[in-house]
């Protein structure tokens, strides 16, 4: 990764805290609120692919981490979980459809939120799995799904280039050439 | 042709990444990263302070034009003069009672009958949560204020909670309804029997342990923070009204649900206590 693109990145996860930790805190369906910091990782995993989707899932759970009452580092774990398993299961399709971030982006969240609550229920907070993980997921997942487009244009601002990591390497050349 | 294979640098940095965010994870909970990530989250909310505030305070406005102009736009064929100031005096009105009543709950908080001589800094809260999987509200008080860790919070009505987290203006508090706040209480006649109240989640009502079976408890009885030696709360303060209470055929305690007292749902100011446990 470049200075540039570090900055770059930089920049917009700064963007996504400020939005999160204004707006969406005020914006509550349900008794709920939106998590744009979900989308990082799953736009970061069909970008750039399996291990660039781990590593900025990583990256920006923990800034997502200073910010959270829940364990440190829990948001981290999630979000390297869900940006490699993204960036894995798009290895295949066409990362240039525009229904792709919005798809992602939908079931890409719900897993996350699941996995989220059951992590942390496992690493001794069990009052993670009695909130209404339902509607968490119904409006973070709808919420995500409505913002992947405009946010996949920052990201893919702030990544730069995509990346030809983890694909099976019979297909680099031909994603290359996209 | 040869299958095609895939680079196993992927599965590597996800297992690193994993073990990382695992490490993290026990030493913070173990307490041997305790003091780093509680410093970190300090400086994150004295610095993003600010911000949230600046980009609230141009958000409020335009939201406030929106709604306008959608109320503008169904009321148009109305003679706009006369609308306009009907507009002003239900908003001021509005302003005047909202001003009122922040004035009353004000007023109210500095003389709970409950805290007697112990000293509390008056908050304003600022936020509902910060994450959908924790019960807690933020207040716009923090060190700068006297406010420290684990001092308790108290609302109209009686306890809110503790201070988990405090940065230089501001602090969080983990309302008693969450799943991990436990508080020692006493109820009955007195000298009063013990019990622990347990929360299972927002807006959900509190559990209570160690009420033993066929216990006579009557709806709308109040339990209050025990103040015993060591305890996270000073005695006395009330925390939770009797909903509900049965006994199983072959439980050894009571089932009993309680109704918080203080209103959690609609908390607009709160006290922080000026208070740490006695060792």
């Amino acid at each position: 990764m470049t200075r540039s693109e570090l900055a770059r990145l930089s920049l917009v996860v700064l963007l996504f805290v400020v939005v999160q930790e204004t707006v969406m805190l005020d914006l509550r369906i349900g008794g709920v609120h939106p998590d744009v910091m979900v989308l990082f990782p799953i736009l970061a995993g069909v970008i750039g692919g399996p291990s660039r989707g781990a590593t900025i899932g990583f990256a920006t759970g923990l800034v997502s981490d200073l910010f959270l009452p829940t364990p440190f580092a829990l948001s981290a774990l999630v979000g390297c979980l869900i940006g490699f398993g993204v960036g894995l299961a798009t290895i295949a399709l066409d990362r240039t459809a525009w229904w792709l971030a919005p798809v992602a982006a939908f079931g890409g969240s719900a897993l996350y939120e699941v996995t989220y609550g059951a992590l942390g229920s496992v690493l001794g907070q069990p009052q993670m799995l009695h909130v209404a993980l339902v509607r968490v997921v119904v409006v973070v997942s709808v919420t995500n799904a409505l913002l992947a487009l405009p946010a996949l244009r920052l990201v893919q601002w702030g990544m730069a280039e995509a990346s030809t990591e983890g694909m099976p390497t019979s297909d680099i050349g031909v994603s290359a050439s996209r | 042709m040869a299958p095609a294979r895939r680079s196993r640098r992927p599965r590597t940095t996800l297992l690193l990444l994993v073990l990382a965010a695992v490490t993290i994870i026990t030493l913070d909970a173990r307490g041997g990263l305790h003091v780093v990530t509680s410093g970190l989250r300090s400086v994150a909310a004295d610095a993003f302070s600010p911000v949230r505030s600046g980009v609230n305070a141009i958000v409020e406005p335009i939201g406030s034009f929106l709604a306008g102009s959608v109320h503008y736009g169904a009321v148009r064929e109305q003679n706009q003069k006369l609308q306009a100031e009907i507009d002003q005096l239900k908003s001021q009105d509005a302003t005047a009672a909202d001003q009122a009543e922040s004035l009353r709950q004000l007023s109210a908080l500095l003389h709970l009958p409950y805290l007697g001589n112990l000293q509390s800094v008056p908050a304003q809260v600022t936020n509902f949560g910060t994450s959908d999987f924790a019960a807690t509200i933020d207040i716009n008080v923090g060190r700068s204020d006297g406010v420290q860790l684990s001092m308790p919070v108290v609302g109209l009505g009686g306890l809110v909670g503790l201070v988990v987290a405090v940065s230089h203006h501001t602090a969080t508090v983990r309302l008693i309804t969450d799943g991990q706040s436990a508080v020692g209480a006493r109820y009955g006649p007195a000298p009063g029997s013990l019990a622990v109240l347990n929360g299972v989640g927002a807006g959900k009502p509190l559990s209570a342990d160690l009420v033993p079976s066929n216990t006579p408890l009557t709806n709308g009885e109040v339990f209050v923070t025990s103040g015993l030696q060591g305890a996270l709360f000073p005695a006395g303060i009330p925390v939770a009204r009797v909903v509900s209470s049965h006994t199983g055929d072959t439980a050894s305690q009571e089932s009993v649900s309680l109704q918080p007292e203080a209103d959690l749902v609609h908390l607009r100011y709160v006290s922080v206590i000026l208070w740490g446990p006695t060792p």
